[in-house]
């Protein structure tokens, strides 16, 4: 049998020019029970509703982290009540004349129609559902609410609180390897490069990686002096990871790596480049082909070529300075011209970070070393 | 007679989450992947074939591989890429249907040729060019003038490849590809190409002819094929045919077909050595486009929508472990057809389905190991697996047959 009763929850009611808002704290498993998700339909040719369907690899990933070990969510949901909520003042007095202590009464009928429920979700829906799909017996969560004047306010609201800004790539790249704790999918799958591509350019905390060749060379917020771009390395390592030698070191059953020997690995191979190019490493991308994205990848390719399969301990007994020195003659890093064969060619700077330029150069380098 | 599978790029991963659907965030594609030689106990086919234009692409299409696999293809060489055991072989070829609306093929001999060496084929088809069309009765003179000239073009191209084969030492069987409209142009071609020096030939064209006009074509080719010859038939199973086909000389042929319909097939979705099933359909709420649009559109609630779906699920599972009624899954299934607005009904197909439980039976390694998620008919890793699954049944109905073919080969 459905039940009718109420909710009384204990709020703090704050006053925002002529308007209040409600602070709370609520049982995720429970908001369903008075909230409705309105979507986006149409009845009698009026826009009805405001919301998004669910996104459920969205949630997945919400719900993963929930059932995870130490899970906090510190964010509040939003909601919009309707007349039929109230706020009961409990203690007049406080410390500050726009916070006052109450209870929110929250009038639940089970019966009602998904439509008719006295709350709307307006920020909020993906956590939400992850919590109510999350297997655990419940999650207090931190809400916020207000009365709303009707459904354009509602809207409004709704827009305003999803138009963030997703964080600068740039950012994400330098905050990434010391994060802790569980991650969303995407950013999950970039820690271990990023983490290695930090340690290749770190100039201070680890005198482990004093000898990397891209020390202090890689353009990150906190290294502003960096002349090559961190997008550069990253997926020269993403794609060695991925598709070439650095896979070796990697468990596919999680993921993880032996982070010790890809560096040692990276290290070994680019001081080899550093030496047999020291001017070309020494330039910005401007002046240099070899520092800009074109050449990073390439020579990422020969990398891999060379070393695919041999772990990084045994890459001093190969001799990979010899086929490095044959790159000597047919390479155009910072002045002259490419020649590609079949009467193509290009003035040394003619070279893009493209896919189709980054393909012909590799395809020149291992003809050449082949 | 050796069946081989064509490549394009279908694995499956071993880390994904049947029970939440989702793949681990932190997989990489192909590499941590696993072919169908990897999953099942046994290689289900004897050899893989790849195309050219399935890696580099062509006028049709990008190609299936990025540009990191195929560096990583040519690097290591077939073998290895594709981490094959001893014993299952490699042949390469063109991917002529990637460019059949081409006057002529994209590529050259020179750069097929060197796309074979560099990977490390066992065998290369020689470049040909597809005729679309069969008619019996039409000479070298009647003829659609086109049709004519890619027959010719393919076996100019055919002596063009072996000479180059010949001339740079190649490890690489040449197989020369046949091109026809009627039994008489293509035994005329098997015929040129004998003389040649091929010992291997590739029979191209015949998807879309029936089966009497295939065997047609190879009593004619028959009567001209030296006994060395062998004969490989493009793109074709006929299963029920096979044994006459062994007699006739084929000696190998390659199809996706088994694999394909585990999820192209209305209803021959799963196979068994007795018969066919349907796949018990419960699609993603977020896959199925009619359902999502529904949804944004306000007709169907996603909520009612993800319950049933789960519920559906959560029956079949517990259908499988003895703790659901038949009718209790049928009954979440026809409230989820009503849902998705499904065209019409499988509900009869899958009573019989579930009433027989099929993987029950069969001990291949992933329906021990997946039970009734292999005859859902639901996302690619359920669906590929259910491929795989219907390959190994394949093979080993081809094995059973191979006894009758060298029994046929020796009388005839
Ligand atoms: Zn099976």
């Amino acid at each position: 049998m459905a039940d009718k009763y109420t909710l009384c929850l204990p709020a703090l009611r704050i006053r925002q020019g002529k308007h209040y808002i409600y602070c709370f704290g609520v049982d995720g498993k429970r908001i369903h029970d008075f909230t409705t998700v309105s979507r986006v339909r149409r009845e009698d040719d009026h826009l009805q509703g405001y919301q998004r369907p669910e996104v459920l690899s969205h949630i997945n990933a919400i719900r993963r982290y929930l059932e995870s070990d130490g899970a906090m969510l510190p964010n509040a949901v939003v909601l919009a009540f309707d007349e039929r909520v109230k706020f009961k003042v409990s203690k007049t007095a406080t410390l500050v004349d726009y916070t006052t202590v109450g209870e929110l009464i929250i009038p639940i009928d089970e019966a009602l129609p998904e439509n008719d429920k006295p709350a709307w979700l307006v920020d909020g829906q993906q956590r939400s559902a992850a919590i109510r799909d999350a297997e655990l017996a419940e999650f207090p969560i931190a809400a916020v609410g207000f009365i709303a004047d009707g459904q354009d306010h509602q809207r409004s609201q709704f827009i305003l609180v999803n138009n963030t800004k997703p964080l600068p790539k740039g950012l994400i790249h330098e905050l990434l390897p010391d994060t802790a704790g569980h991650l969303p999918a995407r950013y999950a799958r970039r820690q271990l490069p990023t983490r290695i591509m930090a340690r290749l350019n770190n100039e201070v905390t680890t005198q482990s990686d004093i000898d990397s060749p891209f020390r202090g060379l890689i353009s990150t917020p906190t290294v502003p002096d960096g002349y090559i771009k961190d997008n550069s390395v990253l997926k020269m390592i993403e794609n060695s990871l991925y598709e070439g030698a650095l896979y070796q070191y990697r468990d596919p059953r999680d993921g993880s790596g032996d982070e010790e020997a890809m560096l040692l690995h990276l290290k070994i191979f680019w001081g080899l480049v550093k030496a047999t190019f020291p001017e070309a490493w020494s330039l910005p991308p401007r002046k240099s082909r070899l520092s800009h994205g074109v050449g990073i990848q390439a020579l990422g390719y020969v990398m891999d070529h060379l070393t695919d399969g041999i772990p990084a301990r045994e890459l001093p007994t190969l001799d990979l300075g010899k086929p490095l020195a044959r790159l000597k003659s047919v390479c155009a890093w910072t002045s002259g011209v490419w020649e590609f064969g079949n009467g193509e060619s290009r003035r040394w700077n003619g070279l893009q970070n493209t896919p189709s330029d980054v393909r012909l150069l590799s395809n020149h380098l291992l003809r050449s070393i082949r | 007679m050796k069946f081989y599978f064509p490549d394009s790029q279908d694995l499956v991963s071993p880390t994904y989450d049947f029970l939440h659907d989702e793949y681990s965030p932190l997989r990489v594609r192909q590499r941590d992947d696993l072919y169908a030689h990897e999953v099942l106990s046994r290689p289900p086919y004897d050899g893989i074939l790849v195309s050219k234009a399935i890696v580099d692409g062509s006028v049709r299409g990008a190609g299936k591989y990025t540009a990191p696999q195929r560096a990583r293809l040519h690097r290591l060489g077939v073998r290895k890429f594709f981490r094959l055991p001893r014993g299952v072989e490699t042949l390469g070829d063109n991917g002529a249907f990637n460019y059949v609306e081409e006057r002529i093929p994209p590529v050259t001999v020179r750069e097929t040729l060197d796309f074979y060496q560099e990977c490390g084929f066992d065998a290369g088809v020689s470049v040909d060019h597809v005729i679309f069309g069969y008619d019996p009765d039409a000479t070298p003179e009647t003829v659609d003038t086109e049709w004519a000239e890619r027959r010719l073009l393919t076996l100019r191209l055919a002596a063009e490849f072996i000479e180059a084969v010949d001339a740079g030492n190649s490890t690489i069987q040449p197989v020369g590809a046949a091109q026809g409209w009627s039994p008489d142009s293509y035994a005329d071609s098997v015929r040129q190409l004998q003389s040649m020096g091929y010992r291997r030939i590739a029979l191209g064209g015949m998807v879309p002819l029936k089966t009497p006009d295939i065997i047609r074509c190879l009593e004619k080719i028959a009567e001209v094929r030296r006994p060395e010859t062998q004969l490989h038939l493009l793109g074709i199973t006929r299963i029920e045919s096979m044994e006459e086909f062994a007699r006739l000389g084929i000696a190998s042929f390659d199809s996706t077909s088994a694999f394909r319909q585990s999820f192209m097939d209305d209803r021959r979705n799963y196979h068994s050595p007795e018969t066919d099933y349907v796949a018990v359909r419960v699609p993603q709420v977020e896959g199925n486009s009619t359902l999502k649009r529904n949804i944004l559109g306000g007709v169907v609630s996603q909520r009612d929508a993800i319950r049933t779906e789960r519920e559906c699920l959560r029956r079949l599972r517990r259908y499988d472990s003895g703790d659901c009624p038949l009718e209790s899954v049928l009954d979440a299934l026809s409230q989820y057809e009503a849902i998705t607005k499904s065209e019409k009904t499988y509900l009869d197909a899958y009573r019989r389905t579930l009433e027989a439980t099929p993987w029950k039976a069969c001990s291949c390694a992933l329906c021990r190991e997946h039970g009734i998620e292999i005859i859902i008919f639901r996302g690619t890793e359920r669906n590929k697996r259910r491929g795989f699954h219907n390959l190994s049944v394949l093979f080993k109905k081809m094995k059973k047959l191979t006894l009758c073919s060298t029994n046929g080969s020796r009388r005839g």
